[in-house]
């Protein structure tokens, strides 16, 4: 039975994990941009940028994971390489998050670090199995 | 030119640079070049000084404690040593919470803002943001404010008060007066109870006779003055002529407006004075105006003309009289002064206020004025009024001839040293009314007279030769905002003998006048309100089953 399927069991776990850990992520960061405002001195030309990138970001982790995961369990290779060119974006983002924000807490660098490491470890899984699908 | 571009490029100033290193942070470093007891990191304190110390004041500078990993200084003394040692350690202190602040890309939130040096390019701006009462976000919604408590206060745009320009159905009331220069500028508006006299040069000529608005009676009295509710013109109370030579005729009918006209290569009924009198109640409104003027002519070599322009204010049922003070006596305002004619038991200076708006010697202290020759006998009786508070001495040389006679020589010295019509009575405020009687202060006269013992057993002359007046003041009111008030003024009258000369010789001998005012004021009593008593009383059924 494995011999005939080619989508990749690990590469949807980890979709899984990554739609549920987005969730957190987003919700860690909108609280702490509103934590940011009340202690900091935060003007309004500083957060506005913050806040618009992050919604952004969202938006395209959803359309991320939606194009993976469907392309993933049709074994399309389209939509598994439009994902890839997504998660682009969204590495660029995470790492605004991490370096480039207004105010960077000891927070923000921990909860960002590990979406990269899962944005490194589902990047590797999506181009096995895009070179699975291919062959 | 390359210097000036060279300056012209120069950078704003801006303010001393923050000190941000925490070891050269000092906040306990308040004196300059000395050592600062107790405060371990100044830097201009020696070891043997540390040994002095008892404790740190300051035992660690930090940066901001947001910041997850910062510098810290602490400074600490070894008390165990001998002798005790400051030590000093730079460390990095770590923040544990999880909220820590790893970096920021906004450099100013760490560091309190310096605020912008106003230069030529941001005043405005800054003037815009930082100028008002408040810095409020939402500039607009103050002028709306403001433009909405306006309506109510239309009411009392009629209603003046002291200095507010007298408003005319058009613009102003215009008094015209030299501005920069001497000549005339019509924008001038005159100021409610604000009197003001001006003199300015107009140029004029007999061709554009008809033409120059402002030397035309009809510029002056076509404005109506804004009063409350109604709309008060101005009546022409008299006019005056003046001819070419200088000469000055009232006219008997002053109802007529008299147009400048050409007349004989001259151009007549040019106006060359002004003098508005305005009445107003004490509410503020103002019920009459007149305007008195002096008209002359002008001939074809004339270019130009002096106006001059009076106004003064009269409240309604009173008499013009000017007053000195309100109500206490002004320093450098004539001292008023009056007579009780006989039969009526007030002065009498109300009847000279009447017939003359202006200040003039019959309402007034006066003392002989100097004259240039110092010869008595030809004085010409120059008088000039007493100011209040200016103490004054005055006087003359009287040459004294054989011819003289004693008894004219007498009543000629009083009338030189009192004046015609010395008054008896003094007002002690600067306000005070004819009508109140006793307001005013009856001046006592003395005599004084220098007897020569030897002279003792004839009957000789006796000649004045100095007044001196005393004039006896007190602050009288509230400590913070006294009032002068006379209280006293006594006139000592000086007469000496008069020998008799040998023919053809002569004598001089020195008149003086003079007059001082004296501060008798008692020190000032501070009044203090009453203690509060304690009302403790025991209720009246307190022993009850006892009493």
């Amino acid at each position: 039975n494995n011999s005939y399927q080619l989508s990749s069991v690990p590469l949807q776990i980890v979709f899984y994990v990554n739609g549920i850990y987005y969730i957190f992520y987003f919700l860690a960061t909108l609280a702490m941009i509103v934590y940011k405002c009340q202690v900091f001195s935060y003007p309004h030309e500083f957060l506005a940028p913050d806040l618009a990138l992050l919604f952004v970001m969202a938006i395209l982790e959803l359309l991320r994971l939606y194009l993976g995961s469907m392309g993933n369990l049709t074994e399309e290779e389209a939509p598994l390489a439009l994902s890839l060119v997504i998660m682009v974006g969204s590495v660029i983002l995470s790492v605004y998050f991490l370096v480039w924000q207004t105010y960077v807490l000891k927070a923000d660098v921990i909860i960002n670090a590990v979406l990269l490491f899962t944005y490194g470890i589902e990047s590797v899984l999506q181009v096995i199995a895009i070179a699975t699908f291919f062959g | 030119p390359p210097e000036t571009r060279a300056a012209a490029r120069a950078p704003p100033r801006s303010g001393p640079a923050p000190v941000t290193d925490v070891d050269k942070l000092c906040v306990c470093d308040l004196l300059v070049a000395q050592c600062d007891v107790n405060c371990c990191c100044d830097p201009d304190c020696s070891a043997e000084d540390f040994s002095l110390f008892t404790t740190c004041s300051v035992p660690i500078v930090t940066g901001d404690s947001h910041l997850c990993s910062q510098k810290a200084a602490i400074y600490s003394l070894d008390v165990e040593a001998n002798p005790p040692e400051r030590i000093f350690k730079l460390i990095d202190q770590v923040n544990p919470s999880v909220f820590c602040i790893h970096t920021t890309n906004y450099k100013q939130a760490l560091f309190l803002s310096s605020p912008e040096m106003p230069t030529s390019e941001n005043f405005d701006q800054l003037l815009k943001q930082f100028g008002s009462a408040s810095f409020s976000a939402e500039p607009d919604s103050w002028s709306m404010n403001t433009d909405a408590q306006n309506p109510s206060d239309e009411n009392e745009t009629y209603r003046y008060k002291y200095g507010v320009p007298i408003q005319t159905a058009d613009a102003f009331l215009r008094l015209p007066s030299p501005v920069v220069s001497s000549w005339c500028s019509d924008a001038n508006p005159a100021g409610f109870l604000v009197n003001q006299a001006t003199k300015c040069i107009r140029s004029v000529s007999v061709e554009k006779c008809g033409n120059i608005q402002a030397v035309s009676m009809l510029f002056y009295i076509n404005s109506s003055i804004l009063a409350f509710v109604l709309q008060v013109n101005i009546t022409v109370q008299s006019i005056v002529v003046q001819s070419l030579n200088g000469m000055r005729t009232l006219l008997n009918g002053s109802d007529v407006l008299r147009l400048p006209m050409i007349l004989d290569e001259l151009c007549v009924n040019i106006v060359l004075g002004v003098s508005y009198h305005i009445t107003y109640t004490d509410a503020g409104e103002i019920i009459e105006a007149a305007a008195a003027f002096v008209l002359g002519a002008i001939n074809k070599e004339t270019l130009s003309i002096q106006q001059s322009f009076e106004i003064s204010f009269t409240q309604v049922n009173t008499k013009p009289v000017p007053l000195s003070g309100n109500p206490g006596y002004v320093v450098g305002l004539p001292v008023r002064a009056g007579f009780r004619p006989q039969g009526y038991p007030f002065p009498i200076d109300i009847f000279f206020a009447a017939l003359v708006l202006n200040t003039n010697k019959y309402s007034q202290l006066t003392i002989l004025q100097s004259t240039s020759n110092q010869d008595c006998l030809a004085a010409q009786g120059a008088r000039t009024p007493i100011l209040f508070g200016y103490n004054m001495i005055s006087g003359c040389k009287l040459r004294i001839t054989a011819a003289m006679k004693c008894q004219p020589l007498t009543q000629t010295l009083l009338d030189l040293l009192k004046g015609q019509s010395f008054p008896e009575y003094v007002a002690s405020f600067g306000n005070s009314q004819a009508q109140d009687v006793l307001d005013w202060v009856p001046i006592t006269h003395l005599h004084i007279s220098e007897q020569r013992i030897y002279n003792t057993f004839q009957s000789l002359c006796q000649i004045p030769v100095s007044l001196e007046m005393e004039v006896k003041w007190t602050k009288y009111g509230s400590l913070v905002n006294p009032q002068a008030r006379i209280v006293n003024v006594t006139a000592t009258i000086t007469t000496t003998t008069l020998k008799q000369l040998p023919s053809g010789r002569e004598r001089t001998i020195p008149i003086t006048s003079s007059v001082v005012f004296t501060d008798i004021s008692s020190p000032a009593e501070p009044g203090y309100k009453a203690w509060p008593t304690i009302n403790a009383k025991l209720p009246f059924d307190f022993f009850f089953p006892f009493v």
